[in-house]
């Protein structure tokens, strides 16, 4: 069945879109990340203008990201004073990311940039992911145990406007949560993404908060970002294709739920080494279509 | 099965009607359809165009229709570090978004060039216009690639020999629309000749507009764009609390 998308201004796939939102839904629930990173690039690899599918795909992560959240809220999974300096960043970045956003589009480069940034993300998401799952794969094998890492006092400890976050049994310096906030929050505003494989990472080893709620908390911010970045880009660029962000949402929520409820059957690190070669593949696919020499080197646009 | 009654129906009336018309003018024509509305299931329409002449042997029918004028960015790429970028841009003014012409014969054949000139019967003769671009001094090789890229993406498109001509009196085309077809008023012009001279010429319209939810949410995200973007986010919190109410009762 074919829906005639009224921002991007074509006709799509309806089933198809539902599908990609779906199996990457069930990716997100067994993984535990977000799926934006993957979302955006198949929808341009569809032909959606890729301004559009940023701001769109932006617009679907508020819906898994909420029913996430009510989930490990359920369970008082979420520091809800860390997520709100969190998303204080997050909203300040996603509004720097749009503003970035903009003056690419004015100057015509906004596509390449949004490939670009894609390609090297993919690819160290990818070969990260990759390394790290194999490494642990092997290492069961062989019987090892895991070394946990240990958390570390350094000088981003010294920074101050200290404050104790209480949930997180922590006593640290506002700024640095504040910094990794603006960084996700550019990256969502720019590439579509809710930055869960940045801020999980960041919020482990570098504010040495508890697993249970990294989680939780990042979902937390996420929601604000993505919705901050929805009614940016819905304002300024006209971008956000409700009827896109509606399908592939309705796809990727009921995905989300199937792939947590199956997520046991799979190891974790089989299943990340799994998603570490569905990103380098899409990532390799982006790569190769701006190094071949194009059909036509010259391309129309309409403008107004 | 019920259009097909319906088109052969309205030939037949058209054919019956145009008996009495022709001592006033020689050419009558109508369409199946005056609007095309693009709805949230659009994927292009087809819109019969049918007519009748006071021909002789070996008269022409050309048919020309024409949608709205606009700018076309027309971008080139070149090789930089490795990756294809855009390097260059030029703004075609006053292209027209949609440019079909359809006749019975090759036009070179019907008409001559002064004519084809005139009446814009190909694709080199739109009067674009830009204050800042000197278009007549541009290098050929960007409005070639402007026709190049228009025709492949069937906005710019050519139908030699499509028109079938029945007895000197009767034609019928059927205009194809691509569902990525542009809104507005599409000016339909039918052209009669004889001998390489026009002898009688009528002109349609249609109006391509979009209707229902999908022109809704295109309005209201042209118009109100900061109430757009609360909705998509309203609508996708609704979802994500929604889905997570039924999936904790399963």
């Amino acid at each position: 069945m074919y829906i005639y998308l009224p921002i991007a201004e074509q006709p799509i796939n309806a089933f198809i879109v539902l599908g990609i939102g779906w199996l990457v839904g069930i990716i997100m629930g067994m993984v535990g990340i977000g799926g934006g990173f993957l979302l955006t690039p198949l929808m341009i690899f569809f032909g959606i203008p890729s301004p559009v599918a940023v701001a769109s795909v932006a617009n679907q992560l508020v819906a898994p990201s909420v029913s996430g959240v009510l989930s490990h809220w359920k369970s008082g999974n979420v520091d809800f004073k860390m997520g709100t300096i969190l998303l204080v960043g997050g909203v300040i970045g996603s509004s720097i990311g749009v503003l970035i956003f903009n003056i690419l589009n004015a100057i015509g480069q906004l596509d390449l940039v949004i490939k670009l940034s894609y390609v090297i993300f993919l690819a160290i998401i990818g070969s990260l992911m990759f390394i790290e799952s194999f490494k642990l794969i092997v290492q069961t094998k062989r019987g090892k145990p895991n070394r946990g890492k240990l958390h570390q006092h350094n000088w981003l400890h010294g920074l101050p406007f200290k404050t104790r976050f209480r949930k997180s049994k922590l006593y640290i310096s506002i700024i640095l949560p504040l910094i990794i906030g603006v960084i996700v929050g550019i990256l969502a505003a720019l590439m579509g993404i809710g930055g869960g494989f940045i801020i999980v990472p960041a919020m482990i080893y570098l504010l040495g908060m508890p697993t249970s709620l990294v989680i939780g908390t990042s979902l937390f911010q996420i929601i604000f970002v993505a919705a901050n970045t929805t009614i940016l880009q819905a304002s300024q660029n006209q971008t956000v294709d409700i009827v896109l962000a509606l399908i592939l949402l309705i796809g990727s929520v009921i995905g989300v739920q199937i792939g947590s409820k199956f997520s046991n059957l799979m190891k974790g690190e089989h299943l990340r080494l799994f998603l570490s070669f569905i990103i380098l593949l899409v990532g390799f696919k982006l790569i190769l279509d701006l190094v071949t020499i194009p059909l036509d080197i010259f391309s129309i646009s309409v403008i107004q | 099965m019920r259009t097909l009654i319906k088109n052969i129906l309205l030939i037949i009336i058209i054919a019956l009607n145009s008996f009495t018309v022709f001592a006033q003018d020689n050419l009558v024509t109508d369409l199946s359809e005056s609007t095309v509305e693009i709805s949230s299931t659009f994927s292009g329409a087809d819109i019969l165009l049918f007519g009748a002449y006071d021909g002789q042997k070996n008269d022409d029918i050309i048919v020309v229709v024409s949608g709205q004028k606009g700018n076309i960015k027309v971008d080139k790429k070149e090789k930089k570090f490795g990756i294809w970028m855009i390097t260059e841009s030029i703004k075609f003014s006053n292209v027209p978004k949609y440019y079909y012409i359809a006749s019975n014969r090759k036009i070179e054949e019907i008409t001559n060039k002064s004519e084809i000139k005139k009446r814009k019967l190909d694709f080199n003769n739109f009067e674009l216009k830009n204050n800042k671009i000197d278009y007549k001094n541009l290098d050929k090789k960007w409005y070639e690639a402007l026709k190049r890229n228009m025709k492949k993406k069937q906005f710019w498109k050519t139908e030699e020999n499509s028109i079938k001509l029945n007895k000197n009196t009767l034609f019928r085309k059927t205009l194809s629309l691509p569902s990525n077809v542009s809104t507005g008023m599409y000016n339909v012009k039918i052209l009669h000749y004889r001998k390489g001279n026009l002898i009688s010429q009528e002109e349609s319209k249609i109006k391509i507009d979009k209707t229902g939810i999908s022109a809704n949410i295109y309005n209201v995200a042209q118009n109100f764009s900061a109430i757009y973007g609360i909705i998509a986010v309203i609508v996708a919190l609704f979802f994500g609390w929604f889905t997570n109410f039924i999936f904790r009762r399963i």
